[in-house]
Parts: structure tokens; C-alpha cells; sequence
């Protein structure tokens, strides 16, 4: 503590503008608090800015750059042509625009945005830097933290903006890379690998697990490893990335060290949160080892400070932010709420795509519930042909009762399926549930009520279990 | 490790029983020999003591549910000393850290977090109605399709907490009919939908099945109840136990059990629907149907044809005052062969009384009051009791049901022919 400091007082702040933190101010208020809120970077944080939105307008790009590669059998010749520098453009506009509907949004709520990097100094106060240096005190009643995470780094492979990178930095090159190596095989990974090997690099994925998505249902791993593969990709299990240097990478297994010839290392080993650079600890929050902080299913870390998003344990993902943000703004004013969700959907847009909402047996036995499941294939599905996509499967998991409880997919065109699994999971709907909705014809979301019928012992499009 | 309480068999061939109360909520610390909850089987509750001291861990049903004899009630942790209680946020976060730091050892293992175990079978929107009314979600057994949570559910659960966070009458160890005659007195309840359990759906399930299964016949009559009174007013003083507990109910239910024994098939029963076989069993059990704060109860004297009068009078006594004070347990309301209802107690003169499955008949007295009859000629005052007897007329015509009736009547119109023993 500085003596003299003199600091201002807030009624409820918020650190972080991501799609936790704006959603915190929006709601608290909504609710009628005076709501302040810090960012150090960009409006809308890492999903918006450098994270899920630029990857999938670039994993869009990267399909219409590859789709003269599909269309051949189909009797559509089409031949494409990349200009980086045109993407660029398209993601950051894309971006911008985004970003400016967030100010937007909190500037019609009356939220008082500061620019800068909060850090707390005592239980109820936090230092604000902002450019140039000037610290200001402010001392809040409340207070919700959505710091978010940063890409992990490797002490053996530091980035250095050019031929070592992380995720940021890859999603706007302006050139694509003739070679590009990827350390880690996890979401990040595998989405950024079907981007540049779509839009024309020489992809290789090194991962130190033996399966890609580590900690996924492995037969789905193992058909994204198919999928990647027949785009070209490389991928080697089991290896750890030792160093890089004269355009060579270094890996070794427990048996052997190898290298791979590249011009470009991304570094995409995971996330880590950001508890330390706001100084989480001051306001009496504890930490977990994982750096995560430690809450409440109210998110509450200490009586007036909440703690949501990547900054929590759980799948660093922007919708459980956004979902935590509801239950502590709703709490900090005065309104009962828990997150107690009965799944969060986890979404990769991989090629072939993956989702994977609530139980998957194939990961967790729970042997204890007698878990009822049913593999629809596509080859079944008259959508899946018409979309030139046969090798996927909804897997759909109940429990004895009959209550949904698990879902997965994987294929080209899985990812909108997540919202009917997830609302069936998360509002327990039953098997007869599905079944007596009509899906319509002929849509991919059929494969979900082929798959109950499955579950029911009735199936339709596929004979037998 | 955490005791598993399992529903204990607590009465003669029963199978299962119904939650009536919880008396702890998961987080409780119970000394051992505290009670539980309460259970309803067939038509007795029973109070479970813990067998061990401990911390509750988890309930296995709610307020409602059937549970089968052996399956886990409630799990116990089980304690030493009594810990200390830790308040409430951060009770809530030790438990999230160990529970999850467990799973996640490192950053690179969370993405194993997307395969969850739903918590709850209901919507976000019965989950926020029950937070609106502080009903604890997780402790609420669904009644939608698959067991799911349905808002209704989330309500009566709410209604139900609050008639638990009223302070306990210290003698009612029943539920009552229904959870609404307690606060407002007889035949209230409130508008609106309510389930039916516990004694109320006992009583619906046996007095429709016996209504739509059993053809009733009724006959009915008065007999002058001049001797009867006399008899009791003598009896009473006579030195020899159970004389003191002498009423008109034992005298008419000695008159019962006599003629009972004349007349077997009174005392026998169909069995199958529409009727395959008739039971003659080799004793007389009586049952007393009584009104108590929970409804209706049917306790039992067993092997009735065995015992004289004063007996008979001591033990009507005794269980009718366990009925009425909701103390009576299972096998004291099981195996009636015939029964006596007597609404006259509560100033009724004629009704039809509904058999029970299983016996063939039913005796139904009134209120003995003064009446005009005709004696030797003349209109006089003199106490009458009217009676009816029900009968199954698939098993029980007019000329037995007649001849049974009679029998009564002659030991009333004589009582002391109740004294002979053969």
C-alpha cells in the first residue's frame, strides 16, 4: 500500500472484458447496479479478438479454399486462389465489428469502461494501470473477475513472433507457411492444423499424448486422426518437441528423437489462467494448483469478490463464461443462482467436426448408472449423403430411465447438433421425449431421433443393434 | 466410509414402505438412535433410529417414495466427536476443491472435464423456481417422464418444507391423511392439485379395489339396547381384569366373535377376482375400525374366538387407544378376518360400511340412543342401537347373512349368554 493513495469508489466491478466479463457488467446492469469495467486489451477478450471468432472465419476461409478438393465427384470443378492479405482483412473488420457491438452494448448499459490492467491490492481495492503508466485506486463494494487465460509456453520452444508462435499469432499471418508444425494436439491444435493444411501448408501435429484431444472419447480421436490424416496432415503421437533451431524440430518418444522440417513452430499446448497478473490472491481468493481460483457453485471466492470463466476450473470455453457471469452477477445482486449445469457442450471445429455434450461412456464408465447407448452411423442418414458426408455417427447415451444424458459426434456438419443434445441433457428430457418430436427431413438433427429409436430398441434406418 | 442404512424388515411380510417424514437433510449430524424418518407401511408408521452416530450423507428417496425392504435409506458418514461447523462458502469450496482438484491434476487434463454426470433431472427453469422457493432440488424425486423433476414437484416439495419448519405436535407420529388437515381441521384442504399418499392412498387403493371386486349386501336392524347397558354397567364392576374397560363396542364385538364362530363363512373370504376360491381360516380375528387425526385404522385382536369377554374388552382398549394416539404398528393391523366400524362414536346411526378384501363381511353400529318402540303394546323411550351388517353376497347369502345378524342381536337382547364359555 502506497501512503496517501487516494482511491475511488465503485459500486461493482468488473475485471475483463471477454465474453464472461461484458456479460457480468451487461447483467449486473441490467439489475441495477453501477457497474465499472476494466480491460487492458480488446473489448470482447480472447474468444472475440484473437481466439473462436478469427478461427472460424478462418476455418471458413480455409473450407471455401479447399472446396475444389470435394467437388470433383460431385461434377463441379472449382479451383481457388488465397489472398492472406484480403483474409486478414476480412477476420480483423470481422473482429472490429464485433468488438465495437460490445462497447456498444455496454455503452447503452451505462458501464463505466476503464482502460487498463487492474491488479488487486487489498481485499476490497484494485490498482488500475493504464497507458503511460498512471495508477488509479478503486475500491469496490463487488466485484467479478473474468481475467481469462493465456496460451501455456514451453521454456524449451519460447515464441518469438516469427518462426515460434502461439495460437494469437497464427490466426493472423500473412503468408501461409510452406510447413507448419504444431505442438499440441488438443482443440487448438487440430482446428488450426485443418486450417493450414486446408489452405495449402505441409501440417504436422506433435502431440506428447498417444491419442489427438487428449482426454476425449478415444474412438472419436481416433476418426479426427483419420480425417486429418486424409487431409494431409501429419501427426505424431507420443512425441514431446525438444527444441528448434535451422528450421528443424526436434521431437522425441520414451524410444526414439526424431526431427520435422518446418518453417513455423506454433505452440498450442493449452491455456493457463490469469489469477496471477490480477493478483487474485490479495483479495483473499485462494488458488487451486492449477492456478485456478477457487469458488463456489455461486462462483463466489471471497464474500464480495466472484471469480468466472477460464479463471475457474472446468473447459476454458466461452459460453461456460458467459453462463457463469448470469449466476454471479445474478448472485452479487441479491438473486439466487447456481452453476450447477448438467452439461457444458464442448464443440471442435476440426474437419471432421466433433461434439461431445454431457456422458460419454467411453471416458467415464459409470458403471453405477446403466447407461443405455446407440451409435447412429451416417452412412443411414440421407442428409449425411446429400452433404457428401458418410463417415460420421451420433452416439446418443441414457440412463436407465431413460433420461438422456450423453451425446456425441463427430462428422462434417455435427456442430449445430449441440444445441438440441445439450437443452435434452440439461432439461432431462427421456428417449420417448425425442422420439415423439418430429425432426424434419431430411436434416442432420434426424440422426438424434434415429439414434433414440436405437436407444428404445426401435430402430429405423438401421437394422438391429 | 459411509453407513448405508437400508430399510430394515419392520413388519410380517412386507415388502416395501413409504417415506412419510424425513427428520434429517443431508449434512446433519445424528447422534445414534435418533430418529431418521418416519415409514408407512400398509397402514402403521414406524420411526427408524440410526444405528450409528455420523454426518448424513445422502438421503435415498424423498417424502412420497416407495422404498423396498433392504434398499439404502440414507447414507451415514460415521463420526467420532461431533466436527465443528464450518460456515457455509467454505464448506462449499472444500468440497469443490477436493472433488475436483482430484480429476484435474493439470491444465492438460481438464479438457477430460467435458464428460459430466448430469446433477439434476430438471429443467433450468424448475431449477430456478426451486432456488426462488428454497427448496433443495437435489432431494426431490421427479414424478415426469424418467423420473423428471417437474415444477409441480419443486411446489409440493416447498409445501412440504414448510410444514416440516412448523414446530412438531408432540403426539402425531402419523402422517396425516393428507398434508393439509393438520393446519386447518377436518375436511379443509386447500384448492388446488395434491398428490395422494400416504394413509389417504392407502385407504383409496383398498376401498376402491374392495368396492369394485366385492358385490355388498346390506341388511339393517335395531335391537333395544336396555340389557346391554345394564350388562355393562354390571360387568364393570365386577373384580377381574379388563372389567373396568367394559364397553358397549366389546359387548357387541364378544356378540360378533360368538356368532363368528357359528357361522364360519361369516368369517371366511373370496379369493380371486371374480371369485375362484373361498378361505375359511381357523381363527377369528377381529378388527376395530377406528378414526384417528390420519385417517382411518383397522388395529386387530387376533385369535379373538380364544378370548372371554374382559380379554376381548382389554385388548379392544389398548389398541384402539394406540390407534387413536397413532401408535399402532403393522402387524397390529394385519389379518382381520371380519370388522366392526362404529361410527356411532361419532354420532352416526346408519351408514353402509365398505368390506375390506379379504374378509366377507362387516358390522357397522350406530349411535344407541333413546327411541320410540313399541313394547308390549305401548310407545316407549328406550335405548336403541342400530346395526348393519355387510356382507359379500358372493360368498354370503341372505339366509346366513340374516342368521348371523340375529345371533348378534339374541346375544344382545341377552347378554349374559356372552359369559358362557364353550
Amino acid at each position: 500500500m502506497v501512503v496517501g493513495e487516494v482511491s475511488s469508489s465503485v459500486d461493482l466491478l468488473v475485471i475483463g472484458g471477454g465474453p464472461g466479463g461484458y456479460a457480468a457488467a451487461l447483467n449486473a446492469s441490467r439489475l441495477g447496479r453501477k457497474v465499472s469495467l476494466v480491460e487492458n486489451r480488446f473489448m470482447g477478450g480472447t474468444c472475440l479478438n484473437v481466439g473462436c471468432i478469427p478461427s472460424k472465419a478462418l476455418i471458413e476461409i480455409a473450407d471455401l479454399a479447399h472446396l475444389g478438393s470435394n467437388t470433383k465427384d460431385l461434377g463441379v470443378k472449382i479451383s481457388t486462389s488465397v489472398d492472406m492479405s484480403k483474409v486478414n482483412d476480412h477476420v480483423k473488420n470481422l473482429v472490429t465489428d464485433l468488438s465495437n457491438g460490445v462497447s456498444f452494448l455496454l455503452d447503452k448499459a451505462e458501464v463505466d469502461v476503464i482502460n487498463g490492467t487492474a491488479r488487486f491490492t487489498r481485499p476490497n481495492r484494485v490498482a488500475v494501470e493504464s497507458e503511460g503508466g498512471h495508477l488509479e485506486h478503486l475500491e469496490f463494494r463487488d466485484a467479478i473477475v473474468a481475467t481469462g487465460s493465456s496460451p501455456m509456453t514451453l521454456q524449451n520452444l519460447p515464441t518469438n513472433g516469427k518462426t515460434v508462435v502461439d495460437s494469437e499469432t497464427l490466426l493472423f499471418q500473412d503468408s501461409i507457411p510452406d510447413q507448419l508444425t504444431l505442438v499440441g494436439g488438443g482443440y487448438i491444435g487440430v482446428e488450426l492444423a485443418t486450417v493450414y493444411a486446408k489452405l495449402g501448408s505441409r501440417v504436422v501435429i506433435v502431440e506428447s499424448e498417444e491419442q489427438l484431444l487428449p482426454g476425449f472419447n478415444k474412438q472419436l480421436s481416433k476418426k479426427l486422426e483419420n480425417g486429418l490424416r486424409s487431409l494431409g496432415i501429419g501427426i505424431c503421437l507420443g512425441y514431446k518437441a525438444v527444441s528448434f533451431a535451422g528450421n528443424e524440430l526436434i521431437i522425441e518418444s520414451d524410444k526414439e528423437s526424431s526431427s520435422i522440417p518446418t518453417d513455423l513452430v506454433g505452440v498450442v499446448a493449452g491455456r493457463k489462467p490469469n489469477s496471477d497478473t490480477v493478483n487474485i490472491v490479495e483479495s483473499g481468493a485462494s488458488l487451486l494448483s492449477t492456478g485456478h481460483v477457487k469458488v463456489d457453485s455461486q462462483r463466489r471466492a471471497t464474500e464480495h469478490v466472484f471469480a468466472i470463466g477460464d479463471l475457474t476450473l472446468g473447459p476454458a470455453l466461452a459460453h461456460k463464461a458467459t453462463a457463469e457471469a448470469k449466476v454471479a452477477a445474478d448472485v452479487a445482486c441479491g438473486i439466487s443462482n447456481d452453476f450447477e449445469p448438467n452439461c457444458i457442450p464442448m464443440v471442435v471445429f476440426s474437419d471432421p467436426q466433433i461434439v461431445t455434450v454431457g456422458i460419454d461412456p467411453d471416458i467415464d464408465q459409470h458403471s453405477e448408472m446403466n447407461l443405455n447407448s446407440f451409435r447412429f452411423p451416417f452412412s443411414a442418414s440421407s442428409r449425411a449423403k446429400t452433404l457428401g458426408d458418410e463417415s460420421g455417427f451420433v452416439n446418443l447415451v441414457a440412463d436407465e430411465e431413460g433420461t438422456i444424458v450423453g451425446f456425441q459426434a463427430i462428422g462434417k456438419h455435427v456442430a449445430e447438433l449441440a444445441g438440441e443434445a445439450a437443452l435434452a441433457i440439461e432439461t432431462a428430457t427421456s428417449i420417448d421425449d425425442l422420439i415423439g418430436t418430429i425432426h424434419a427431413h431430411p436434416t442432420m438433427s434426424e440422426t438424434i431421433s434415429e439414434a433414440a429409436l436405437g436407444v428404445a430398441g426401435e430402430p429405423l434406418h438401421i437394422s438391429g443393434k | 466410509m459411509a453407513f448405508e442404512f437400508r430399510l430394515p424388515d419392520i413388519g410380517e411380510g412386507l415388502e416395501d414402505a413409504e417415506i412419510v417424514t424425513w427428520y434429517v437433510s443431508p449434512g446433519d449430524v445424528v447422534e445414534r438412535d435418533q430418529s431418521l424418518l418416519e415409514v408407512l407401511t400398509d397402514k402403521a408408521s414406524s420411526e427408524l433410529p440410526s444405528p450409528v452416530a455420523g454426518k448424513v450423507l445422502k438421503l435415498s428417496g424423498q417424502e412420497g417414495d416407495r422404498i423396498k425392504v433392504g434398499d439404502v435409506l440414507i447414507q451415514i458418514e460415521e463420526l467420532d466427536p461431533t466436527p465443528p461447523r464450518e460456515n457455509t462458502l467454505q464448506k462449499n469450496m472444500e468440497i469443490e476443491d477436493t472433488t475436483q482438484e482430484k480429476t484435474v491434476s493439470n491444465i492438460e487434463k481438464q479438457e477430460s472435464f467435458i464428460s459430466v454426470v448430469p446433477k439434476v433431472k430438471a429443467s433450468p427453469a424448475t431449477r430456478k423456481l426451486a432456488r426462488e422457493l428454497s427448496v433443495d432440488i437435489s432431494l426431490i424425486s421427479g414424478t415426469g417422464s424418467s423420473g423428471r423433476i417437474t415444477n409441480d414437484d419443486v411446489r409440493l416439495a416447498a409445501e412440504s418444507d414448510e410444514r416440516a419448519s412448523q414446530p412438531p405436535s408432540p403426539v402425531v407420529n402419523i402422517e396425516s391423511s393428507t398434508p393439509i388437515q393438520d393446519r386447518a381441521g377436518l375436511g379443509y384442504m386447500e384448492p388446488g392439485e395434491h398428490n395422494i399418499k400416504g394413509v389417504r392412498g392407502v385407504i383409496a387403493k383398498n376401498m376402491s379395489a374392495a368396492w369394485s371386486e366385492i358385490p355388498h349386501i346390506h341388511s339393517l336392524d335395531e335391537v333395544d339396547a336396555s340389557l346391554l347397558i345394564d350388562f355393562r354397567n354390571r360387568l364393570k364392576k365386577v373384580n377381574r381384569q379388563g372389567a373396568s374397560k367394559i364397553t358397549p363396542l366389546s359387548i357387541i364385538a364378544a356378540a360378533t366373535v360368538r356368532a363368528l364362530k357359528k357361522y364360519p363363512m361369516m368369517n371366511g373370504h373370496v379369493v380371486g377376482s371374480p371369485a375362484e376360491k373361498i378361505i375359511i381360516p381357523p381363527s377369528v380375528n377381529l378388527g376395530i375400525a377406528v378414526a384417528s387425526d390420519s385417517g382411518l385404522l383397522v388395529p386387530v385382536i387376533s385369535d379373538a374366538n380364544d378370548i372371554d369377554i374382559f380379554e376381548l374388552a382389554e385388548r379392544i382398549s389398548e389398541l384402539v387407544e394406540l390407534s387413536r394416539d397413532n401408535k399402532i404398528s403393522a402387524h397390529q393391523m394385519q389379518g382381520a378376518t371380519f370388522t366392526i366400524t362404529n361410527y356411532g362414536s361419532l354420532g352416526g346411526r346408519w351408514a353402509l360400511p365398505v368390506i375390506s378384501l379379504g374378509q366377507a363381511g362387516i358390522l357397522g353400529i350406530g349411535k344407541i340412543e333413546e327411541r320410540p318402540v313399541v313394547h308390549d303394546g305401548k310407545v316407549e323411550a328406550r335405548p336403541t342401537l342400530p346395526i348393519v351388517l355387510g356382507a359379500d353376497h358372493r360368498l354370503i347369502d341372505g339366509d346366513v347373512s340374516e342368521a348371523f345378524k340375529n345371533s348378534i342381536m339374541n346375544d344382545l337382547l341377552e347378554p349374559l349368554n356372552l359369559l358362557v364359555t364353550e
